[in-house]
């Protein structure tokens, strides 16, 4: 039998609730930690992420708000965590030009205000912050590293800049132990199913099984880089483990369009694309960006990581849980997931 | 018809200075201010517009009452020059600091968009977004760097004023303004802090003067032309983005020893440095190049360093004089005597790496 002298290593992460979340805390129970997440209380359950995971019991939950200030001291007061995960935001870009000021609110002075219940707490608390490719917006074609420069293209991508730098200031300024992840797309089958990969495996897997017959579209000669939630969460927790704190590019390195995805998630199921596929120009954003490419080389070299599942594997992973889920769910079998709720 | 604008924050030093630019122009001038206990008007007393120009109560972080003003003036052109916009203040104060200076740029930017998308935008830009980059000039074309809560707040603004303009074809552009400073400045700047003290131990009214870091760099030009800029770039036929600036820096220890001895002291007689007016990050270097609104506003900078310092030394020489002769006319220092009470995070060790 072993002791561990040290007690367990305690974290907090924030949005607990969402793709990330999820993930994070699953890695973290495994390695030992113990786990508190926040989450916003809502008139319909928001947990089925963790049930799906088989985690739920297994997490402390505590309810907070980004905006406000308490419910985050009260937080970290009760949960006393060597490290936090700061990953709640209002996330999706698309919906931040009908609500840009809560956008703001949230995932930009979010970031502030937990920043000063850390400084005041306890500074040596490590911090993880969200960031992402999205700060990028358009204008370079060439791969991103982590000098490229900033020109963000809408108001979620304005709010997490302002959120990278207040984390670069609080770092600098305080000495406060803290790394901002710029995470390239990163899905999976616990997605949800407004982003463009989810919502293209839920629609296949539904369109094979008969229940729908066409999916809208909006701008799918997009090109990104998309890797696989889970890896991309264990980069969150190597950023932590290192002596110095710093801010590192996490993606794959590869570039594939919205069509390539549509194409490859079809053949999956043995349909052609194009026959199910309506471009809705409702669907376009009023600026798109629509070249991503990462750079991963310093998070390679400093963290030891990198992507093992590729795209073609993703696309794979995703449209083969979406079928198998909606067959479950056509057999009577009932278990935790979004889909069924969500007609869009 | 005359044009009619809008200044938020027209109590502050640009604010007064452009609302008197602006009446000279005959336009017909809103100014919103926040209410506070004691008034905040003495700059418009001062320049003699106070009975010239409307004002409206509004505040950045009440959406409503930004709407409420826009819809009722239904102007020409809108002027955000309000915010909280010391950048010291915005260590203590981050949060407020970001929903007042950065938020409330998108609430009023929303509120063009509802009300009149042809409303023309100016959105007070700023130096301190390229914070701590590279020592050397900072064009358009300079990456930022924001290193102050205020700067990241700054900044925020800046990206949602172009996305406005970008993406909902509205007419609005950052003027990028390099420090500018006055005798109407407030009084926690350096520039009028050094002329004021100097102008106070001049004569015999005080003994010392404490500054933070002596060695910190900028580009200081003179606020009222830089009012003039803001105007010229709404007058374009395209929105777009602005240096103001003079392309020259210098230290803040040049500024005091030439402010001293302006008034016939030497400075290190009196000049110490207090680690309270430190910040936990500071912006070493500063200086701009206006190429680009030379070249498309025909502006450049007419006052430069040394005639600023004298504009300033002595005006505040002169109001202390006739304050001491018993004249009374509207001023901020005397209501300020000093510092000394206030404690800030550089006080407490805490905080300190």
């Amino acid at each position: 039998m072993e002791f561990n002298i040290k007690m367990a290593n305690r974290a907090l992460i924030t949005g607990i609730t969402g793709q990330d979340g999820a993930y994070l805390a699953k890695l973290l129970l495994e390695k030992g930690y113990e786990v508190f997440g926040t989450y916003r209380r809502s008139s319909t359950p928001n947990f089925w992420r963790l049930q799906y995971l088989d985690i739920y019991k297994a997490v402390n939950l505590l309810s907070a708000e980004l905006n406000d200030s308490s419910s985050l001291i009260d937080a970290i007061q009760n949960s006393q965590p060597d490290e936090i995960y700061h990953l709640a935001a209002q996330s999706f870009p698309g919906a931040s030009f009908e609500h840009p000021v809560s956008y703001g609110e949230i995932t930009g002075l979010g970031l502030t205000r937990l920043l000063e219940a850390v400084r005041s707490i306890n500074t040596k608390i490590r911090v993880y912050q969200a960031s992402t490719i999205e700060l990028f917006g358009q204008g370079d074609t060439k791969p991103l590293t982590e000098d490229a420069a900033f020109n963000p293209a809408n108001p979620y991508a304005v709010a997490k800049l302002y959120a990278y730098w207040i984390a670069n200031i609080y770092r600098a300024g305080y000495g406060i132990f803290i790394c901002n992840g710029i995470m390239f797309n990163h899905e999976s089958p616990l997605r949800s199913l407004e982003f463009v990969t989810r919502k293209i495996s839920n629609a296949v897997a539904r369109i094979s099984l008969g229940l729908d017959s066409e999916l809208q579209m909006g701008n799918i000669e997009a090109r990104r880089d998309w890797g696989y939630a889970p890896e991309y969460v264990n980069a969150m927790w190597l950023m932590l483990q290192q002596k110095e704190p710093g801010d590192y590019i996490i993606a794959t390195n590869e570039m594939h369009t919205v069509k390539d995805f549509l194409e490859q998630a079809f053949n999956i199921v043995g349909l052609d694309w194009s026959r199910y596929v309506k471009v809705d120009k409702k669907l376009l954003r009023p600026a798109d960006v629509t070249f991503w490419q990462g750079d991963y080389a310093r998070a390679k070299a400093a963290l030891g990581w990198k992507p093992e599942v590729k795209f073609d594997r993703l696309v794979e992973i995703m449209v083969n849980e979406d079928v198998t889920r909606w067959r479950r769910w056509l057999n009577g079998e009932t278990f935790p997931w979004d889909a069924y709720n969500y007609l869009p | 018809m005359a044009k009619q604008a809008i200044i938020t924050g027209v109590t502050g030093q640009d604010g007064a200075y452009l609302a008197r630019f602006l009446l000279d122009k005959g336009y017909t001038v809103y100014g919103t201010y926040r209410r506070l206990s004691t008034p905040n008007f003495w700059r418009l007393l001062y320049l003699d517009i106070f009975d010239k120009i409307y004002l409206i109560p509004a505040d950045l972080i009440d959406s409503s009452s930004i709407f409420e003003a826009i819809e009722m003036c239904n102007p020409d052109e809108v002027y955000n020059l309000a915010a909280q916009s010391f950048v010291g203040a915005s260590f203590e104060q981050p949060v407020a600091s970001g929903i007042v200076t950065g938020l409330g740029v998108a609430m009023i930017l929303e509120a063009i968009r509802q009300i009149n998308p042809k409303i023309k935008f100016y959105q007070a830009s700023t130096s301190e977004l390229y914070g701590n980059g590279e020592a050397k000039q900072q064009s358009e074309e300079t990456h930022f760097r924001p290193a102050s809560p205020y700067a990241a707040a700054k900044l925020y603004a800046h990206w949602i004023t172009r996305m406005y303009r970008e993406t909902h074809g509205m007419f609005a552009c950052n003027g990028i303004l390099f420090n500018h400073e006055s005798p109407i400045r407030g009084l926690e700047f350096v520039t009028r802090k050094i002329t004021n003290s100097a102008a106070k131990i001049a004569l015999g009214l005080e003994k010392e003067l404490k500054l933070g870091n002596l060695e910190a760099k900028r580009d200081w030009g003179f606020a009222p032309e830089y009012v003039r800029a803001m105007w010229l770039m709404m007058q374009q036929e395209k929105p777009d983005d602005f240096v103001i600036a003079t392309n020259k820096t210098h230290t803040v220890q040049e500024f005091a020893e030439k402010a001293f001895k302006r008034l016939g002291l030497d400075w290190e007689k009196y000049v110490s440095v207090d680690e309270r007016f430190q910040r936990p990050l500071d912006v070493n270097f500063l200086q701009g190049d206006y190429s680009k609104a030379m070249a498309t506003l025909g502006w450049q900078p007419e006052t430069k360093f040394d005639r600023l310092i004298e504009i300033m030394a002595d005006e505040d020489l002169g109001r202390w004089r006739r304050c001491l002769k018993g004249e009374r006319f509207p001023w901020d220092a005397p209501n300020y005597p000093s510092e000394n009470s206030i404690v800030t995070r550089m006080t407490t060790s805490r905080n300190r790496i």
